[in-house]
């Protein structure tokens, strides 16, 4: 049955049209074509794409990379435009470490009275512009673009560099047809990899094949990174080349979901990461080979492990700082004050110093490796089992393969007993095992003073937990004045100092108002705010008006007041994607509403228990009338960090349901 | 949308030679100048020689303590250049609370980037700019600069308070002219503050205090302190100018900036006049070109030449098919010229706020070009960079403001057109039927027109998830809202926007007992309060009124009854109005209607809370509940 299938589908598609697709040759079915077959909403396509990425050799100067890459874009419609303009962004250090953009040549095809005509790109439609110190952007944007045109260029992108950029291989637009074609000298040895939070994923077709240089007038003795030193003869150089292929069609769209904040993380990719060096006469030069060797590697360098040796430039103020007390808690406690107050981060990321840690100090400002290299090498100074944990952020990926560049973080950690401490000194509000959203991805690899190495996992285990207390009572114009106790834990902690640290109490109390509807708030008290260990306790008074609605001679209200919202965030009907909540948390609401008087109960919601797989997600709402009082306790408690797509519809039902609850009434009747 | 200019930057320069030590210790900051501020500026001097027509510099000392994380953005130590402007001296010493020098930056050690602005595609502007990481706050900078212009069109005018949230201390401004060209100089809000002029222009500025922003203030311009400068003759980039008044300086920029630009090819020509020769009137032939000109071009924006305001050649963006806005305009004006019908090149600033043109002082301004084209009395004004406006549709971007007109007899300030209150109408009716479990579905129509109809004609552009999502927002009053069905109709002649959505919920009304609750108000519900201050200090201003209007038809569930009806609500005052009714029609069909307006115009302070209340009432009336009781 599903052979039968197969077949039909290829006489079909043998009897289509068959698409030419060389450069110049548009074909007015193209020209004609008014929408997308596979996914007749988007406003423009990528018929053709091809990549080529080979090393040209050039007697002399050795290998370069060369990157050729030819479009055609079918533009369906006015929203199609933007695809009409190219950007290419281009390393750019120095005359000659600089890539260099070459060769384009661009035309759009336009159809007109049934016939097709071109127009070519002239020099005044190309733009360069230097954006700073290290990237320069190349851009062109296309002549006589109108809806229904297609338009195709090419251009040449030669590079001294070895290292292959990340291949797209997935654009928010589709692809009818992807041809990629990489071709590496044996000597440069890669490691590749589709993006893993990709949802499609192209096949890819791995050979080796033969490759010949004729060498005019010199010897093929070569030094490094290809290059060959010269003696008079004439010869073939052979060797082998490893070739990556895809050949793709109907490459879906990568559409855009709420939720996300990068999509660029879930598009289709190939990611290469430069290994090995294997010089035709000096054997292997190894980049990476494992984790262990990676942790080594870098450890073993000046710019990370070196920068541990170094503790003669902190050591009076430590001693100083660290005079008289013994407890260690205290001691880290400290320490990690001590660097977040002393060294400011200026915005660099990368777990190799910059500057050095000494100049770091001295300057009072460094990037993350001389923030938390210093405090690891501090923390040891002190007497601590303390150690640099390399990491990935979530915009570089998770570490894929043993690389050096796998990492771009570092943070530090102490081991005790059964448990690991993670600090961040960038993290200005954070605290123990508090990191920055940014940081939790995965697992970070703890390098350990000998050497060794482990792989940690950096996903935060402990619930972040927010507990409100609220007493409530209503006068006889309906109006309801109350008092909020409130308490906050880790992540949900850090949220709040993120937001108020520095904001005084005036805007704090406006913000506090925000969405609350016609209330105010008063006596607001804020305690540990800036005593980033401790949980945030807050109180305020509020007076709220029109929370209550009286209809007949009943008294309708919510009693979870303006801490409910009334909108269930999760919209969507179905997702590509995963929504992330990075850490679980544990919401409690406890009511105490003090019955009007002149009103009895006419009717309460229903005791419920509402479950997301199991104990993933638990929602309780508890009701009770005890005499002159009203008790309601309400939790929220959401284990579960990841909603994958397939769970979501189940997720998005657990909210909807506990939503549905929060938002029911209390009534309440005239005596 | 953008032209580039070089004034577009907020900072200021200064002029001083020697400066007490004192203005370097954060400790010594009046208390008074420390309230509602993020950054303090202690000494800010500008001095503006003009050497001659063609030629002036600008130098400025500036101290400035910053007091928190939100203050760093006021360093200002940020300066434009091109090719035209030519840095001689800039640098900045960093102290720390104390006064004790921490940092010094050089020329050479500022970032240098390129001046690119979002949405354009290339410029040729570059900016530096002082990249600094705080160590503690306070800290103060001391700037120094010193910048030299070939080009006279923009001379750095003066503010002496530079935004919200930040005091000066001291401040002056001298201008010392020796160039033998008349200088025109316009103070506006002097008189408010304690502003002392020592010279004829020299200007003394003196314990300026921090301003907090507070939620539907008028325009910052509009009571904020501000000098501007004008050359009566002056260059721009090589091409020599007059300017005495709007109507000379308009002069001007039609001689020299766009009269020589418009030539067309002879087929374009012959196209457009065959394809207007059956119509008779202005207009009809204009919104011929007008489609033309959007089919034909899209925006992009590249700014080069004298200064980003030259437009490009009509004839490049023929052979093109893009151009930014000076660029289309003028390709559509040249376009009119061919077929006879009178337009006008008008400079604008572009944006949702009602910003005009001063039309007391004339000077380069506005950041946007559109076209104007007599009609009658009045004008019609096109949007030439939109692919998809209507015909002479400028609501939400160029409307209610005065804007330049550059005839060939010279320059004119006119006014855009204003789209009053009652044609910026929103009318929803829906067809509701109602369960006794008290789930809900509908048919919602809604209509914009005006400058409503601006706002949701985008949805347009929306994918099918995209619109479901879209309607799942707009209706988040309703929980579990799906939505069954959706269909546009966008009338460009008449301007008016419709959708028709199908849509249903489970459990709209909650429940109570044996009763059920539910708000009448479902597709249309005001809930944004504005904030409330305990002691406002600005007046207030409605930019734009509009009107909504709402009629939806309920039916009840047969096996319910009506416990409880909302009484009808009227509510009238200078700020609108607003009521809603319910009417029985029968046992179980109930009508809501529904209106509110929101008049445009200008407030006093102490109404604030008049105005607030206004809105709470609005929120409070629109979640108002009806009580339904089972019969069984």
């Amino acid at each position: 049955m599903r052979k039968a299938v197969v077949i039909a589908f290829i006489l079909a598609s043998n009897l289509s049209f068959s698409q030419n697709y060389k450069f110049g040759k548009v074909s007015k079915e193209e020209l004609k074509e008014k929408s997308y077959a596979e996914d007749p909403e988007a406003n423009a396509a990528v018929l053709f794409k091809k990549e080529v990425i080979a090393y040209e050799y050039r007697q002399g100067d050795g290998f370069r990379q060369v990157r050729e890459v030819q479009e055609r874009i079918k533009i369906y419609n006015k929203d199609g435009f933007d695809w009409a303009t190219k950007k290419v962004r281009l390393y750019d250090r120095s005359s000659t470490k600089s890539e260099d953009f070459l060769n384009l040549s661009a035309y759009t095809y336009t159809l007109e009275e049934g016939k097709i005509k071109k127009t070519k790109i002239k020099k005044e439609s190309v733009f360069e512009e230097k954006n700073n110190k290290y990237w320069a952007t190349k851009s062109f944007t296309m002549p006589n673009v109108k809806e229904g045109c297609v338009i195709e260029f090419r251009y040449r992108i030669e590079s001294p560099y070895i290292q292959i950029d990340d291949i797209d291989l997935q654009y928010t637009i589709p692809i009818k047809k992807l041809d990629v074609e990489v071709k590496i000298p044996e000597f440069f040895v890669f490691n590749k990899q589709q993006n893993p939070k990709a949802i499609y994923f192209p096949k890819i077709e791995d050979t080796k094949v033969n490759r010949k240089e004729t060498l005019t007038g010199k010897s093929r003795s070569v030094g490094s990174w290809g290059r060959v030193k010269s003696t008079r003869d004439y010869s073939d150089w052979e060797f082998k080349e490893f070739k990556t292929v895809v050949d793709e069609t109907n490459v879906p769209a990568l559409k855009k979901e709420s939720f996300v904040r990068e999509l660029d993380i879930y598009r289709a990719k190939l990611i290469w990461e430069y290994a090995a060096y294997n010089s035709p006469n000096n054997g292997i030069k190894n980049y990476s080979t494992n984790w262990e060797q990676v942790s080594k590697t870098i450890n073993e360098s000046e710019s990370f492990g070196g920068q541990l040796e170094k503790t003669k430039y902190f050591e009076s103020d430590v001693n100083a700082l660290l005079e008289g007390i013994d407890d260690p808690t205290k001691r880290v406690a400290l320490i990690y004050d001590f660097v977040r107050s002393k060294i400011k981060w200026n915005k660099y990321v990368g777990y190799r110093v910059n500057d050095g840690v000494k100049k770091a100090y001295k300057d009072r400002v460094g990037n993350v490796a001389e923030i938390n290299l210093m405090l690891v090498a501090m923390l040891r100074y002190a007497g601590l089992n303390a150690s640099p944990v390399l990491l990935s952020t979530r915009s570089n990926g998770i570490p894929l393969f043993p690389t050096t560049s796998g990492f771009n973080y570092v943070i530090a950690a102490i081991e005790v007993p059964d448990d690991v401490i993670l600090l961040d000194g960038v993290n200005t509000y954070g605290a123990s095992n508090i990191l920055l959203e940014k940081t939790i991805n995965w697992q970070g690899r703890i390098v350990r003073k000998q050497g060794s190495s482990a792989w940690i996992d950096l996903t935060p285990r402990k619930k972040s937990k927010s507990i409100s207390l609220m007493n409530v009572s209503i006068a006889d114009d309906l109006s309801i004045s109350g008092k909020i106790k409130k308490h906050l834990t880790d992540y949900l902690a850090l949220d709040y100092r993120e937001r108020y640290y520095d904001s005084k109490n005036e805007s704090m109390v406006s913000n506090h108002e925000k969405d609350k509807g016609d209330i105010e708030i008063t006596n607001l008290d804020v305690k540990n705010k800036k005593e980033l260990s401790k949980p945030i306790n807050y109180t305020y008074d509020f007076k709220l008006d029109n929370a209550i609605e009286e209809i007949g001679d009943k008294l309708y209200m919510s009693p979870l007041l303006f801490l409910a919202s009334e909108e269930n965030p999760f919209k969507e009907e179905n997702r590509i994607y995963p929504i992330d909540f990075i850490y679980p948390t544990y919401r409690k609401y406890a009511i105490n509403l003090k019955i009007p008087e002149g009103y009895v109960v006419e009717s309460l919601p229903e005791n419920t228990k509402v479950q997301f797989n199991g104990t993933e997600g638990e929602f309780f709402y508890i009701v009770k009338a005890q005499g002159e009082t009203i008790q309601v306790s309400v939790v929220m408690d959401l284990n579960k960090t990841l909603i994958l797509p397939e769970e979501y519809l189940e997720f998005k039902r657990f909210f909807e349901l506990s939503h549905e609850k929060q938002t029911e009434k209390i009534v309440l009747k005239k005596t | 949308m953008q032209i580039k200019t070089s004034l577009s930057i907020a900072f200021i320069l200064i002029f001083l030679t020697t400066y007490s030590q004192e203005k370097l210790l954060a400790l010594t900051i009046d208390e008074g100048l420390k309230e509602n501020a993020n950054a303090v500026v202690r000494l800010d001097d500008n001095l503006i020689e003009v050497k001659a027509h063609n030629r002036f510099t600008y130098t400025n000392k500036r101290i400035i303590t910053i007091l928190n994380k939100a203050g760093n953005s006021d360093i200002g130590a940020a300066v434009h250049y091109d090719d035209n402007i030519n840095i001689r001296k800039l640098e900045a010493v960093i102290y720390n609370a104390f006064g004790k020098e921490i940092k010094k930056i050089k020329k050479k050690d500022f970032e240098d980037v390129s001046a690119v602005p979002g949405g354009t595609l290339y410029s040729d502007s570059r900016m530096k700019y002082l990249s600094y990481t705080p160590i503690n706050y306070p800290y103060t900078v001391v700037m120094e600069k010193e910048i030299e212009y070939k080009s006279t069109a923009f001379i750095p005018g003066w503010r002496p308070v530079v935004g919200f949230y930040v005091s000066t201390e001291n401040a002056s401004y001298k201008i010392v002219n020796t160039s033998g060209v008349d200088l025109k100089v316009k103070t506006t809000n002097f008189e408010n503050y304690d502003i002392e002029k020592i010279g004829e222009h020299d200007y003394l500025a003196k314990n300026m205090k921090a301003m907090k922003g507070e939620a539907y203030a008028p325009a910052f311009k509009s009571y904020a302190p501000f000098l501007r400068v004008a050359l009566a003759k002056f260059t721009m980039e090589g091409v020599d100018g007059v300017n005495t008044n709007w109507s000379d300086f308009g002069k001007w920029m039609n001689d020299e900036l766009v009269a020589d630009t418009q030539e067309l090819p002879e087929a374009v020509k012959d196209e457009v006049k065959s394809l207007t020769a059956n119509e008779t009137t202005d207009i009809e032939k204009a919104k011929l070109i007008y489609k033309y000109v959007q089919d034909k071009t899209r925006y992009i924006s590249v700014q080069v030449g004298i200064g980003g305001w030259k437009p490009m050649l009509a004839s490049d963006v023929d052979r093109l098919g893009y151009g930014d806005c000076k660029a289309l305009t003028n390709y559509t004006k040249a376009l009119l010229d061919e077929v006879n019908v009178e337009s006008y090149y008008t400079v604008v600033y572009g944006g949702n706020n009602l910003r005009s043109i001063d039309k007391e002082f004339s000077a380069i301004e506005g950041n946007h070009v559109i076209l104007a084209i007599p009609n009658e009395k009045d004008y019609v004004w096109l949007e030439c960079t939109s692919q998809t406006s209507p015909f002479g549709y400028n609501a939400n971007f160029t409307d209610d403001r005065d804007a330049l007109v550059i005839t060939p007899e010279g320059g004119k300030i006119i006014h855009t057109k204003v789209y009053e209150t009652k044609g910026n109408l929103q009318t929803t009716n829906a067809n509701v039927k109602l369960d006794e479990h008290g789930d809900i579905s509908a048919q919602v129509q809604i209509e914009s027109k005006g400058t409503q109809y601006g706002h949701y004609t985008r949805i347009e552009d929306e994918d099918e998830k995209g619109k479901r999502l879209y309607y799942k927002e707009y209706f988040d009053n309703i929980n579990n809202l799906e939505v069954l069905a959706i269909a546009f109709d966008n009338n460009k002649d008449d301007i008016i926007f419709t959708e028709n959505v199908e849509v249903a919920a489970s459990k709209y009304a909650s429940k109570g007992g044996n009763r059920i609750l539910f708000a009448p108000n479902m597709f249309n519900r005001e809930t944004y309060v504005p904030p409330r201050y305990k002691n406002r200090k600005m007046d207030f201003e409605i930019d734009r009124g509009y009107m909504d209007v709402d009629e939806y038809e309920i039916a009840l569930p047969e096996t319910m009854e009506i416990e409880a009806l909302m009484t009808p609500v009227s509510i009238n005052n200078e700020f609108g109005e607003y009521t809603a009714s319910i009417e029985k029609k029968s046992d179980n069909l109930l009508v809501y209607k529904r209106t509110l307006i929101m008049n445009k115009g200008q407030y006093k302070k102490e109404d604030y809370s008049k105005f607030r209340d206004f809105h709470l009432k609005i929120v409070k009336h629109d979640k108002s509940k009806i009580a339904l009781k089972s019969t069984n």
